[in-house]
């Protein structure tokens, strides 16, 4: 299979994120790719095709796990590492040189690199939190890079971090719970495990808990276990959703929950739990929605596809977005010519 | 006082005195008295007389001062005028000049600034003008120095052609001695039995090859003198005479139907079964020989010249050394050349403006493509032509004519050999996996030492169609496959109550492109790449093993079947985690279950130092 093919059928989109002037979707892959298309192409009322995206290649050893924007730099998740590309904004480029980079630390007890999970980002207080391999979330201080804080307490690696401008840090993980954190105190203020409630046990498919979101009442999380809904001061599980696939991706979007995993489709849910939209989605898992209200509608869902899905009113599919394919000055036939020496084809070599 | 005045005043007063004369006259006086102030006053009118005319005279001369004055202007005035129509005759005729330099090719600014970088670096503050000239001057220079250079090369040339005149006659004064030493040998021969004639034969055939045969002939036996991997030999007539009837009669027919043509323009119809006629192949060919490396088959390349194509066209034939069967081996050797450069299919004759040439006849490529196809006489390549030393343009209309002919035909032969080597060993490895007289567990591929613990249960070869529909998904994510085709196969792997089908796709020009495996299993329902990531992810680490990773002496398909069912193994051991009762153990080493959000499965198998583990 030619690499341009492989690439096309097995394109893997973990992470996406939206600049700050809320004008470029950035969105990286497996392969080390991040793609970057324009949000005002495509808010244009014309009927003209939306232009080419741009890639910039960060290298084949590079898995991009998560993605986040501050400021004017993207910050890429990947194996071990968390480094900050500067974006400029009137070349439309991402440098190629990698403004800063903090590693994260390795456990003693550890026999592989970590991975850079999840990122929640507290632009009020320039701070990152990072939800890593080894079960760990690292607090880290932009101004300098320092990491400021290590909140542990996961058994095994962590899915997903979200939290509140207050202070207040929620993360999954693998081990089946959920952890309340404060910035205050050192242990957790809660734990959450859905796996033990009969009524969202899934067997075949594990505890694991692979996405959550908080407003300032709620909390939604789901994973092997059905989503659900959760008071945040009772713990009571007050609803629960239908969601027929395994869970990757949920979130808050204004009045409803928005739930895509390991299904061909993602789902908008009232708080009460009734189906508000069923929409169809060419991945074969969703692993990343992003979305803004301002300036106008606008939310993207990636996943285990090569297609971008854009929905611009949160209720129907609007586009899809090919990535490979569809790059500016991409090669569509690469030149196969290839020399007498190397053929590279022969079984023995 | 005015001149007339002056005369007047004379006048009066001499009017006066004459009338007081009368007076006086007329009275009887005397008139001497009188008479002499009036003669005294003429003598004062002859003075204002001579002063009159004295006036007159001065008053000419400045007339004429004046009058050469204004004559003397009037002539600069002409002067200038005559010079300003001059002038503008002038700037008319400069407007009107072109320099001859602007009708000189000059070297592009490019050129010149490769050329002339060194010294033209003031040229930066030069006035545009100036630029030119300075370019003219630099160009001036750069053509004498090539007029020379051609001058040299001349006179070269001609010493060369001298020289060769001078040799020539020198050999040709050997001629007549060689001659005789020939023919007096000729008893030596018969009586040691010499077989020098047989190879005049042949050299006698050879020289009746059209060009790009010979030429393609005759590097082949420059080849074949110091490899002994084929052989080549030209097929046609025995007879030196019959080749020369055969020969006259093709070039009649040709140069009848030129006759024919150049009278009638009109239209005119060549009905199909003259095709035959018309195109008319060359009547000898080339016959190559290539062996197998395990030299139990030779592949049989007959190489055709078509005169009215310009092309040479390649049939190839498997013949089996030892009769062994050899099944499905007939395609084998088309996809072979087919495929040998990709997007050089031969579905289209590759030689410049050869469909206007076919116009004038009313043939189209297309009909004539048909013919060499239908009546066996195989395809026109491009990289045949080259070996042919054919000038050929291909479907994205770059044009390629080889030179490095002896380069060239050896990297073909190589290639040949090289995919047939591949296409065996796939083949071998095919056979293997549907007749199971592989053992795979203790295969050397077999990377992991403990061994596997699922089994591959069925391999047969299914239709197209059916691989399509089984895999409408994925296939339609993949780029257009120009003139390839596939074989596909369906695979069965089981472990206890789970298994797992694999679909196959072996396309024609392997091994450019490798089989393709597309993955479903069926335990607890169907899981394709459609509808579970773990399964996709499993696919990809399949298809994404490339040639080059494999150790020396391992085989693509074999490996690809190896990594298919590692992580099948993977995949049943991570799966169902919470249930009570598991029905697959954890047996592979591996540290971590899943990893990263998306519960990646250690399907990648790494071996650190001496210990064997499965990583994400």
């Amino acid at each position: 299979m030619k690499e341009t093919d492989l690439k096309r059928a097995y394109n893997n989109v973990l992470a996406q994120a939206i600049s700050t002037s809320q004008k470029f979707l950035f969105a990286g892959n497996l392969f080390g790719d991040i793609f970057v298309l324009s949000l005002n192409e495509l808010n244009k009322a014309t009927e003209e095709p939306p232009s080419k995206l741009k890639v910039f290649p960060q290298g084949s050893d590079v898995d991009i796990n998560c993605l986040a924007f501050h400021r004017d730099f993207l910050i890429v998740g990947a194996i071990g590492l968390i480094y900050g590309i500067q974006w400029n904004e009137e070349d439309e480029t991402l440098s190629t040189k990698r403004v800063w980079e903090i590693k994260i630390p390795m456990q003693v007890d550890a026999v592989e690199v970590p991975d850079v999970n999840s990122f929640y980002l507290c632009s009020e207080t320039e701070t990152l939190y990072a939800g890593c391999g080894d079960g760990v979330v690292y607090q880290i201080d932009l101004e300098d890079g320092r990491i400021q804080r290590e909140y542990r307490g996961h058994t095994d690696y962590v899915h997903c971090v979200v939290g509140h401008p207050d202070g207040r840090i929620y993360s999954s993980g693998e081990d089946g719970t959920v952890h309340f954190w404060s910035d205050k105190q050192k242990e957790p203020t809660a734990i959450l495990e859905p796996h033990k409630n009969p009524q969202l046990l899934r067997p075949d498919w594990g505890k694991w808990i692979g996405a959550v979101s908080v407003n300032d009442d709620w909390l939604v999380c789901g994973g092997g276990p059905r989503p659900a809904i959760w008071h945040l001061r009772s713990m009571e599980c007050t609803r629960t959703f239908e969601y027929p696939g395994r869970v990757h991706v949920c979130e808050f979007v204004d009045d409803s929950v928005l739930i895509g995993g390991e299904h061909n489709h993602v789902q908008f849910y009232t708080l009460n739990g009734t189906l508000q939209a069923n929409i169809p989605v060419e991945h074969t898992a969703s692993y990343s929605s992003v979305w803004q209200t301002n300036p106008f509608n606008f939310m993207s869902i990636a996943g285990f596809s090569n297609k971008l899905h854009i929905l611009k009113d949160f209720r129907f599919l609007d586009s899809k977005i090919d990535m490979y394919g569809n790059v500016q000055d991409e090669m569509e036939d690469e030149d196969q010519e290839d020399n007498d020496e190397d053929e590279g084809e022969d079984d023995s070599f | 006082m005015n001149m007339e005045d002056l005369l007047n005043t004379q006048f009066v007063k001499l009017k006066e005195a004459m009338n007081d004369l009368f007076e006086l006259k007329s009275a009887g006086h005397v008139l001497e008295l009188k008479q002499s102030p009036g003669v005294l006053m003429f003598v004062a009118l002859k003075h204002s007389n001579r002063k009159v005319k004295r006036n007159i005279k001065s008053g000419r001369d400045e007339l004429h001062l004046q009058k050469s004055k204004v004559d003397l202007s009037r002539l600069q005035l002409q002067n200038l005028l005559y010079e300003v129509s001059h002038l503008k005759k002038e700037i008319v005729r400069c407007q009107k000049f072109k320099s001859r330099d602007t009708y000189l090719e000059l070297l592009s600014d490019k050129e010149y600034a490769i050329k002339f970088a060194a010294d033209g670096s003031d040229n930066a503050n030069m006035s545009n003008h100036k630029t030119h000239l300075y370019r003219l001057e630099c160009e001036l220079r750069l053509r004498k120095e090539l007029d020379n250079q051609y001058s040299a090369l001349l006179t070269s040339k001609q010493e060369l052609l001298q020289d060769n005149l001078k040799q020539t006659q020198k050999y040709l004064s050997f001629a007549p001695a060689l001659r005789t030493l020939l023919e007096s040998t000729k008893p030596l021969h018969d009586a040691l039995q010499l077989s020098l004639d047989v190879e005049w034969k042949l050299s006698s055939i050879f020289k009746y090859l059209p060009r790009a045969l010979y030429i393609l002939f005759i590097n082949l036996q420059a080849l074949q003198r110091t490899k002994t991997e084929f052989a080549s030999k030209v097929v046609g007539f025995e007879s030196d005479q019959q080749m020369q009837e055969l020969l006259l009669e093709t070039e009649n027919t040709l140069k009848e139907r030129r006759h024919f043509t150049e009278k009638s323009t009109s239209i005119e119809t060549v009905p199909d079964k003259s095709l035959d006629q018309v195109l008319k192949c060359h009547p000898l060919h080339i016959h190559l020989v290539i062996e197998s490396p395990d030299k139990s088959f030779e592949l049989i390349l007959i190489v055709r010249y078509w005169q009215l194509l310009k092309c040479v066209t390649v049939r190839a034939q498997l013949n089996s050394t030892n009769n062994s069967n050899f099944q499905g081996d007939a395609n084998m050797v088309e996809d072979l050349l087919g495929h040998l450069y990709p997007d050089d299919t031969g579905n289209y004759i590759p030689i410049p403006g050869i469909e206007y040439e076919l116009q004038n006849l009313n043939l189209t490529t297309e009909k004539c493509l048909e013919y060499l196809v239908e009546n066996g006489y195989g395809k026109p390549y491009c990289w045949l032509q080259s070996m042919c030393s054919i000038a050929t343009v291909n479907k994205k209309q770059t044009f390629k004519h080889e030179f490095n002919l002896h380069k060239w035909i050896r990297k073909v032969f190589m290639r040949i050999l090289k995919r047939w080597q591949s296409w065996l060993r796939l083949t071998q490895q095919i056979r293997g996996l549907t007749y199971k007289d592989v053992d795979l567990s203790i295969s050397k591929e077999n990377i992991y030492p403990e061994g596997l613990s699922c089994s591959l249960v069925q391999w047969t070869a299914i239709s197209s169609e059916e691989f399509n529909i089984q895999n409408a998904g994925l296939i339609y994510n993949l780029s257009p496959s120009n003139g390839i085709t596939y074989t596909s196969y369906r695979a069965v792997i089981v472990r206890g109550s789970a298994k797992m089908e694999c679909f196959i796709r072996i396309p024609s020009n392997y091994p450019l492109d490798i089989p393709l495996w597309i993955l479903s299993v069926h335990w607890n329902g169907r899981h394709t790449s459609m509808n579970n990531a773990a399964i996709k992810m499993m696919e990809f680490w399949t298809n994404s093993l490339q040639p080059s990773q494999l150790k020396k002496g391992n085989r693509l398909l074999y490996s690809q079947l190896f990594r298919t069912i590692y992580s099948f193994d993977i995949f049943l051991e991570t799966e169902g985690s919470m249930q009570t009762v598991r029905e697959y153990n954890k047996e592979k080493p591996y540290i971590s279950t899943f990893t990263k959000r998306i519960r990646l499965r250690p399907y990648k198998y790494i071996m650190k130092g001496s210990t064997f583990t499965f990583k994400q």
